[in-house]
């Protein structure tokens, strides 16, 4: 089953610009650009993996803390969102490189099937915000007993 | 004052060193009358996986994901890789490279590089006549 990823706003475009850059970065290799998430224009740049008990959300959020992140569970869409402080002093510094970007930010992913929101688990650490949601029972595999018959 | 620069990573350092494929961290550098700051982005990165290194006022700095491992199951969706961050900056030789300060917390990398004292703004006591 195939998850989305919602985008805010200019979705198609930003879809398509996210696949041609994708494209692009492997074609040209991995150091042409500067950061990771940068040519990605969605943020935080967001890995899933689905296990038989859970989804697995990993995202890249490097200098963000706890309190920065707010994580929502509603139905079966998992919503970010948070702020990414300024830290360059905005009196008596002079700027030689600004590539870090500020700002509010906020994303929500649908996930593949239901989940049980109230038993999420978010974990923070090394700049990686990781989400464990596990799914609802129903939508376990169940290994069915074949019995022979006689 | 000059600025930093980004150095052709293959002139001026060692290939064996300079991992074959990597990721350049997003970094701010900016400068005050005391010293210059970076601060990069290198996220999952920890403490142990960090080596800053300064040679011939070139900085370098190399963060691996160690002790990082991906979550079992299947990859349902996939925006980043988990790869080496690496970076190299040529300094300008005005700083006091024996003093730099360096620090990661939540994957973010903040060096502090003080500016040797002849570059610091110093106050001229003007005497009457």
């Amino acid at each position: 089953m195939a998850i989305r990823a919602w985008v805010p706003a200019a979705e198609p475009f930003a879809l398509l610009q996210r696949e041609m850059n994708r494209v692009f970065d492997a074609v040209f290799g991995k150091h042409f650009g500067v950061g990771r998430a940068r040519s990605a224009y969605v943020y935080p740049a967001t890995n899933v993996h689905e296990t038989e008990e859970a989804y697995v959300v990993e995202c890249e959020v490097p200098g963000l803390e706890m309190d920065d992140l707010e994580v929502y569970v509603t139905g079966d869409m998992l919503t970010l969102s948070g702020t990414r402080a300024e830290t360059i002093p905005s009196e008596g510094a002079s700027l030689h490189r600004r590539e870090r970007d500020t700002g509010r930010f906020s994303r929500a992913i649908t996930l593949a099937g239901p989940v049980q929101g109230d038993k999420t688990e978010a974990t923070l650490a090394h700049g990686i915000l990781t989400v464990r949601v596990p799914k609802a029972e129903e939508s376990k595999p169940k290994r069915i007993q074949v019995k022979a018959e006689k | 004052m000059t600025k930093p620069i980004d150095v052709a990573v293959e002139k001026n350092r060692d290939p064996r060193e300079t991992p074959e494929s990597y990721f350049v961290p997003a970094t701010d550098v900016y400068e005050t009358a005391e010293e210059l700051t970076l601060v990069a982005e290198m996220p999952g990165v920890r403490p142990e996986g960090l080596a800053v290194t300064v040679e011939d006022n070139v900085l370098v700095i190399h963060g691996k994901p160690e002790g990082r491992e991906a979550p079992a199951g299947e990859l349902l969706l996939k925006e980043f890789e988990v790869g080496e961050f690496y970076r190299a900056f040529q300094l300008p030789a005005d700083y006091d490279t024996e003093k730099i300060e360096a620090g990661i917390r939540q994957g973010v990398l903040t060096l502090h590089l003080p500016k040797s004292d002849r570059l610091k703004p110093r106050r001229i006591e003007v005497k009457a006549e």
